[in-house]
Order: C-alpha cells, then structure tokens, then sequence
C-alpha cells in the first residue's frame, strides 16, 4: 500500500494586489500636475572677443511703455501697425535687426506680447526678422553712457 | 401549499468586477509613464503667446510672481526663493558652470512689472546663459482682441 504524498500548494496571496492599486493610483492622481511646457525662445549671442556694434538707424528700435503704448523708431504705433513697418525696413535691408526695448514699469505681458508678434512675422509678412534683441536696462545704460547721455 | 403558490425566482443583482485590476494597472502604467517631477510649483499667471516651443526637461527654472518674488531651481531640486539680484547671478554662474548649454525658463507672472524680469534677463547676461524660454500658455482665437 502506498502512501499518499502530501501535495503542498503555493500560491501567491493576491487578494490585497487591488487595494495597493488603488492606493498607488490614488498617489499618482493626487502628485500629479499638469504644467504648461512650452514657450518664447529665445539665444543670447555667443560671447566673443569682437561684439558687433550695432548703430541706431542700422536697426529698427520698438519700444513698449508703460500701458502697453508702443513707438517704432519713434512713432506711436498700434499691434496691427508694426509688422506693416517692419516689413517696409526689411525690404530695404533683410539683416536689419529689431531692439526690442521694455520700459521697466510696463507689464511682462504688453513687452511678449510684442515679442510674440515679432516672432510671427514669417506668417504676418512673410518676411523673417533675423535677429530680435532684447537688452536690459543696464545694456541700455551703457549705452547711453557712451554717448554721454545721462538718463 | 407552497408548491401550488409557486415559488418567487430571485434576480441577484452584481456588478462585473474581474476586469477591475487590469484598467487599475493600465491606469498607474500610464502615470508612471506620464508622471514628471515638477520642481517648481510657484502659481503663476502666464502671458499667452501664439509661439511656443517645448522647453526641454532638464532646463533650470526661474519663477517670478507678480509681487516680484523670485524662486529658482537647477531643475533637479525644488525651486528656493531668493533674496537679492547677486543671488540670481550667482545661482545662474553656477549652473553654467556645470553644464554651459542648459537652457534657462523664466516661468513670470504676466502682470508682473517688467523691471522684475529684467532683472532676471540681466543676471542670465552676465552668467552667460545661452538659451532661455519664456514660458507661456497658448493663445487661442478668443484671446486674440487681449
């Protein structure tokens, strides 16, 4: 007569797997953010022994005041009025850049709001603008400095 | 007696509930895959731009709130709050430093006032950032009269 094997079964205890999913799922949910990635871009010049000088008739000056008043080489413009300009300037010279200079009590949003719109002149006007700077303050300071011009 | 009464049949009622950890496993697949460390959480209102390019992931991050307080972060640590302008310049020097292409983003209120962003471009300058994005949302039609 044999004698019968005891058969020992393992298994994987599964029945808390649900409850650890949700947990984890609730984790997730909760520690989750959806933030915005994107944006304006845009690259400083590279730093070199010759920085290029750049005279003020040789580029187009667009300046945003406080308000969201906007002059181009001086003359008080609207949104809709500036591309038309710009693109008269580039036809004449297509290197021409554009300086885009932001008074320091107007809002961020009125300076991209300009700089956006600049940014869309190959759609607007077909026309690419090559190079927007933006110089800060203190650029500007300098500048003027050199001119000897006290602000 | 009961026989002829007849005997009432039971409708059990239950809901199908095997297929329940399958969706709860796809569903932590999916945020395990989707799930990003936001190393600043500075609540902001931003411009909306018609341009926007997607800001890579490791890029440092520069807050501005409206009231002009600054917070920043390489992107591997939360963002800290920052006291004064030197501090931005030498936060920025640094991470150059470490990695001489890491784009910046400055991540500003829109109603901030542009001396505070000006500020911020300017010590990028001076620590010789090459890239910087301007984080935005985007603009749609109805935006467009704003």
């Amino acid at each position: 007569m044999k004698l019968e094997k005891k058969k020992i079964e393992s298994e994987i205890f599964t029945g808390s797997m649900a409850d650890i999913s949700f947990l984890l799922i609730i984790y997730f949910m909760v520690t989750s953010v959806f933030s915005a990635t994107r944006g304006l871009d845009f690259a400083l010049p590279k730093q070199s022994t010759s920085t290029p000088q750049i005279k003020q008739e040789d580029s187009i000056d667009v300046h945003v005041m406080q308000g969201g008043q906007i002059k181009v080489d001086g003359k008080p413009m609207t949104m809709d009025q500036i591309l038309p300009y710009i693109a008269s300037k580039l036809k004449e010279n297509p290197d021409k850049p554009v300086i885009l200079r932001t008074d320091p009590d107007a809002t961020y949003n009125d300076m991209i709001q300009v700089f956006d719109l600049l940014r869309r002149a190959p759609d607007k006007i077909g026309m690419e603008i090559k190079t927007i700077s933006i110089p800060t303050q203190r650029e500007i300071q300098n500048v003027w400095a050199l001119f000897g011009v006290q602000q | 007696m009961s026989l002829l009464r007849g005997r009432a049949r039971k409708v059990e009622a239950s809901i199908f509930t095997a297929s329940m950890a399958d969706i709860v496993f796809l569903l932590i697949v999916f945020f395990v895959l989707t799930y990003n460390v936001q190393v600043d959480r500075t609540q902001v209102n931003l411009p909306k731009t018609w341009v926007r390019k997607t800001v890579p992931k490791t890029a440092a991050y520069i807050s501005i709130t409206k009231d002009g307080v600054i917070r920043v972060s390489s992107g591997k640590e939360m963002s800290l709050p920052v006291g004064s302008d030197e501090e931005v310049v030498t936060f920025a020097s640094n991470v150059v430093a470490e990695t001489p292409n890491k784009a910046f983003v400055i991540k500003a209120d829109k109603d901030t006032k542009y001396e505070h962003v000006d500020k911020v471009l300017d010590a990028l300058k001076q620590a010789k950032a090459r890239v910087i994005y301007l984080l935005s949302e985007q603009k749609t039609q109805g935006d467009s009269n704003q």
